[in-house]
């Protein structure tokens, strides 16, 4: 089936108590995202880029509104099919890689697989793919421990794409890396949106990343300020 | 699974031989800590084997002896606070994976995987902690005996095992080594349900927010 909104989110909010102050994270988002499309979500620290991350990915709960992940309200969800769809429908990569220590790239990767059932000699095969696919094929049985923080990346970047997921989230995927290995990841990335046709939507404030992408989106204090497609940023620069 | 109406949710797997691996990898990656938990297991039951095995010596040499009331309680309380060791050091374990517990909920783990994964980890921490608890407080025992009671090897074998009375079936040592490994595991796992059960109940969000 096709979709033609991977992600819709509808008057999305998110408010944090603090004693007596309320902090309104997110205060009304409303965003659809194509399938296919590569977005950024840009903004100053504090934004809440993080947060409408968490809830895009079905991470965190809203406070009000609605996130629609092919057209399904995620709210709606009970503890097993959230499950279900952060194992399927979207692969995470975050600013810390977030891989399992004790695992090697490969077992890693095989991990989302093993929660989707795939058997084992399938699980193997495609991660050995997808490690290449991201150009780690010498890499396999190395730790995360013994790479450095551009591999780790890749490594997260093929775990990600392990179940085939209607969207892949990154949030600051660069903001661990250097100027040339953050270029490198963006590259990646870009290059598997195109081949693969997998949504990327990346929370960040890397400028490099506003050279690859389809729309750019300016969030500030929970609400969205502008949104650029990339033709109106290459007439600004 | 159930249709939530445009795609269908399917089904989550996670075999029992993986979660053992993956927990396994664990104890061994991480082994410093898996052998500073154990060791609560191991003093706790050295400490009963030998007070057990102390009695049956004194019993094969002089015909008298057996445990006192007091001694049970002194047990007791040596295994109390085995447990809350354990409790404690198994928080301290799933705090330091916060991040990594929130990674893998975001790969499709569920709570009862997470539960899991430490509960198994607890199991073999209690196995082997019991089990090397138990060689300790034979060699204990033996020590006591010859050094302090004079008995001879052939005393000792005999008063370890030595087939007994009904309704004992097993020699002393082998029956001691039953009840050491059950009472290991069977610690080990309820002093770290709690910690298992924060851990695996942690949203992704929070896991992620907290900084260790």
């Amino acid at each position: 089936m096709r979709y033609e909104y991977t992600v819709e989110t509808e008057d999305l909010a998110k408010y944090y108590y603090m004693g007596k102050y309320v902090v309104k994270a997110l205060d009304g988002i409303n965003l659809r995202v194509r399938r296919g499309e590569y977005l950024s979500i840009m903004g100053p620290s504090g934004s809440g880029k993080t947060t409408l991350f968490n809830m895009i990915g079905g991470l965190d709960r809203p406070t009000r509104g609605k996130v629609y992940i092919d057209e399904v309200d995620i709210s709606k969800l009970d503890a097993y099919e959230l499950a279900w769809l952060r194992c399927r429908k979207i692969g995470y990569v975050f600013q810390t890689f977030n891989l399992i220590p004790v695992l090697t790239a490969l077992e890693n990767v095989m991990l989302p697989m093993i929660f989707a059932g795939v058997p084992r000699e399938q699980r193997i095969k495609k991660a050995i793919e997808l490690l290449t696919a991201v150009g780690l094929g010498d890499r396999l049985h190395h730790k995360p421990g013994e790479l450095s923080g551009g591999q780790q990346q890749r490594v997260a970047i093929a775990r990600a794409l392990a179940n085939d997921p209607a969207i892949v989230l990154a949030d600051e995927p660069t903001g661990n890396l250097d100027l040339n290995t953050g270029l490198e990841i963006i590259n990646l990335m870009r290059t598997l949106n195109k081949e693969k046709g997998v949504t990327i939507i990346t929370a960040t404030h890397d400028l490099k990343m506003i050279d690859v992408s389809d729309r750019i989106v300016y969030i500030r204090d929970g609400k969205i300020e502008r949104i650029e497609t990339r033709a109106e940023v290459a007439v600004e620069l | 699974m159930s249709s939530t109406g445009t795609w269908e949710i399917g089904e989550i797997k996670f075999p029992f031989s993986e979660a053992f691996r993956f927990s396994l990898e664990n104890i061994k990656k991480r082994f410093t800590r898996a052998a500073i938990t154990a060791a609560s297991v191991v003093l706790g039951i050295a400490f009963m084997n030998s007070l057990m095995m102390m009695a049956a010596i004194n019993q094969q040499v002089s015909g008298m002896g057996g445990i006192e009331l007091y001694q049970y309680w002194l047990l007791f309380i040596s295994l109390l606070v085995c447990a809350v060791g354990i409790t404690n050091s198994m928080l301290i374990a799933v705090t330091e994976r916060y991040k990594e517990i929130g990674t893998w909920k975001t790969l499709g783990a569920l709570d009862k995987h997470v539960l899991e994964l430490f509960l198994i980890e607890a199991s073999l921490i209690g196995l082997i902690g019991g089990l090397v608890g138990y060689i300790a407080g034979l060699v204990a025992a033996i020590v006591y005996g010859v050094a302090f009671q004079g008995a001879s090897m052939a005393a000792i074998s005999a008063a370890l095992f030595a087939l007994r009375t009904l309704p004992m079936p097993l020699p002393t040592a082998p029956a001691l080594l039953i009840l050491s490994l059950v009472v290991a595991v069977g610690i080990s796992l309820a002093a770290s349900l709690y910690p298992a059960y924060k851990g695996a109940k942690l949203e992704p969000a929070v896991a992620f927010r907290f900084e260790v």
